[in-house]
């Protein structure tokens, strides 16, 4: 127990050294010799964030998911998403502790992303913020997180709170909204703001966006050439920390070449491919989980998952907070659930999907809301459909007995 | 003459049962309590089979498994979930039934199904094991009940005390309470059935529920609960005469059906 706890002290320790960061590197790179390139650049992007936010050389800003990182790297700051270090915490299986730590402050019906960065930042474990910009899209109970976390560092929380509708009105509104919390941010953080870095960071999503879209294309080959497992990993992940950072130039290009080679030597992921699945909502279970053994195993591919699906248009660097805007609320997976749905039909077709998981993530109301609407839906068009109940990163609330019978029930059901 | 004899292996929770099936039917079944160890229980469930149906072991010609314990069953042709040998086997015993209604010991399944006994869609209980045979344990120690009296005792009284906790903990302590307030037994036990075939009725809500409706697993031997779902559909069910072998019959099937 003591020698535990000397070890805690110890790595939170050397977290905090910015130099720790640099000497892992070799021996990360060394461990993921095998992993593919754009996975190393994946792996790089988040030790140099780490080490940068570390090293006070910019502000950090923390920001969650669906606020647009161009806006902080347009600002030069560090965007760090507390969410995803959540699920990384769970991939590596830490998040037990950080999770029991949080839940003595806060109620463990909220989302376990958010729990388990609480634990994070109450065991010192995460880089100190000099602003908090949270987005309210989605998910309301984030911003109240983030205001908690807030109080707790001492530092300025501001809020994105972006319309429910697409009308016109909506987009002016959000414009200037967005405006008015740069406005604030750039005063907060003593940073200018500075058009010519806009425009670059605005160019290079535009850059990375291009390529999402070629690799989104390439994925609708038959057989699936990538994993939906890493898609819901450091894909999205990519997509939602890194666009605006020269980081997703190196990353997205990669990654296209990776799946080219994959598609021209005609070899899917699996051996044989039975069926074809979509995965719905934005995360997965990043613990050690047996759901995607499962479904491999019995040749059903994960052919593509919605958290990669292309909702914004191109970004229009002469007019960046109009973009921001229309980017923010091209969002399909807020306002009506019939744009959901639209998307979720242009998924369907585009990757010959016969079969939807829809993953209902403990505590996350936004998609377990639709996920009935949805699966009414498609049964009516004869698409098979589970809604798969589990958890993104408490371990917790997965129970491996009624998952097996749940996907295998499933895919039995599907012949 | 040499029979072929096809076993379904059900490794639940809480129960093991073991079905030996001929191309005339069943031969012989047997069911006994899990326990701590689901291979021992296999071993034992599968000898007692062969026993009463005096059956030896090399007249065995494939073993399907099903049931959470599936997996561990080392001697098995294929595994099956207990969803679609439940709908299987429910559609052998009365061939008109659409829709399977399954309580087991830790968990309840809806399974629609079409006019060859094959799983259209299905809904489990999530997260808890609230309203299923385990609960019902607990409800019935916390009573002094034998677990094979609940059901005929409850039918004893028209009206029932509602119970408004479904965490099976929670439950325990309201009828812990009830029984200081001063209510009846039986009227405790109709509570509690209503309030279980309450939860399965909502769960059928989720899919299109047609056709005969058929109950299988352990809980189905409690008349109480049969009869509250019964008032509740406002139709018959089917009952099977043993629906505690009811996925291990489907298991059979499958066995028998493997090419």
């Amino acid at each position: 127990m003591a020698n535990k706890a000397i070890g805690l002290k110890f790595l939170r320790k050397m977290i905090h050294f910015p130099s720790t960061y640099s000497f892992v590197l070799p021996f990360f790179n060394l461990l993921h010799s095998k992993e593919n390139q754009a996975y190393r650049v994946w792996v790089r992007f988040l030790l140099s964030t780490f080490r940068d936010a570390y090293a006070h050389q910019k502000p950090v800003v923390w920001i969650n998911s669906f606020l647009p990182s161009e806006l902080i790297y347009g600002l030069d700051a560090i965007p760090i998403l507390p969410e995803i270090i959540s699920a990384l915490v769970s991939y590596l299986g830490w998040s037990g502790r950080f999770l029991s730590r949080a839940d003595t402050s806060i109620s463990t019906d909220l989302c376990s992303f958010y729990r388990c960065a609480l634990g994070l930042a109450l065991e010192d474990f995460l880089p100190r913020p000099d602003l908090i910009l949270s987005s309210s899209q989605l998910c309301d109970g984030a911003n109240k997180f983030f205001n908690y976390l807030s109080r707790l560092y001492h530092c300025p929380h501001l809020l994105l709170d972006p319309p429910y509708s697409d009308h016109p009105r909506s987009h002016r509104y959000m414009e200037g909204q967005i405006k008015e919390v740069v406005d604030k941010a750039t005063k907060i953080l003593s940073l200018p703001l500075r058009k010519e870095r806009l425009r670059l960071v605005l160019n290079r999503s535009n850059q990375a966006r291009h390529w999402i879209e070629k690799i989104n294309q390439l994925r609708q080959t038959i057989p699936s050439p990538f994993p939906g497992s890493e898609g819901l990993s450091y894909l999205s992940g990519m997509t939602f920390h890194s666009m605006g950072s020269p980081w997703a130039l190196r990353f997205f290009p990669l990654l296209y070449a990776e799946i080219e080679r994959r598609v021209f030597s005609k070899k899917g992921y699996l051996p044989e491919e039975k069926h074809r699945f979509l995965w719905l909502h934005h995360v997965r279970p990043y613990y050690k989980n047996e759901i995607f053994n499962i479904l491999s195993s019995r040749g059903i591919a994960l052919s593509f998952e919605e958290a990669n699906y292309l909702y914004w248009p191109p970004l229009d660097p002469s007019e960046p907070w109009k973009s921001l805007a229309d980017k923010i609320l091209s969002n399909v997976w807020a306002g009506p659930i019939e744009r959901r749905m639209k998307a979720i039909e242009e998924m369907r077709v585009a990757y010959s999907i016969d079969g939807v998981i829809h993953f209902s993530h403990w505590g996350c109301r936004q998609s377990c809301g639709g996920a009935a609407i949805i699966g009414d839906w498609l049964k009516e068009k004869g698409i098979s459909y589970l809604i798969l109940f589990g958890d993104g990163a408490d371990p917790n609330n997965y129970s491996p007995g009624q998952t097996r019978t749940r996907l295998e029930a499933f895919i039995e059901m599907m012949g | 003459m040499n029979r072929r004899i096809y076993v379904g292996l059900d490794i639940g929770s809480i129960s093991s049962e073991a079905l030996l099936l001929s191309e005339e039917g069943i031969l012989s079944y047997s069911i006994m309590a899990t326990g701590p160890n689901p291979k021992r229980a296999t071993r034992e469930c599968l000898k007692e089979a062969l026993s009463k149906g005096g059956i030896g072991e090399e007249s065995i010609s494939r073993v399907v498994a099903t049931g959470y314990g599936r997996i561990s069953v080392p001697f098995k042709a294929k595994e099956v979930t207990e969803i679609t040998c439940h709908a299987r086997g429910s559609h052998f015993l009365f061939p008109r039934t659409r829709t399977v209604i399954d309580i087991g010991g830790q968990d309840s399944k809806v399974i629609t199904l079409d006019d060859r006994g094959r799983v259209t869609d299905f809904v489990m209980n999530d997260k808890c094991a609230a309203g299923t045979g385990r609960f019902l344990e607990v409800m019935a120690h916390a009573l002094e009940v034998k677990l094979s009296e609940m059901g005929r005792r409850s039918l004893k009284t028209k009206k029932g005390v509602p119970i408004t906790s479904m965490c099976t903990v929670f439950a325990e302590s309201e009828v812990i309470s009830l029984i200081a307030e001063g209510y009846g037994v039986e009227e405790i036990l109709k509570g509690i059935h209503d309030s279980i075939a309450h939860r399965i009725f909502r769960m059928t809500r989720r899919l299109r529920v047609r056709g005969e409706i058929t109950i299988s697993g352990g809980v189905a031997k409690n008349e109480g609960i049969v009869e509250a779902l019964k008032n509740l559909f406002g139709m018959e069910i089917n009952l099977p005469d043993e629906p505690q072998i009811v996925g291990a019959l489907g298991a059979a099937l499958y066995a028998k059906e493997m090419i």
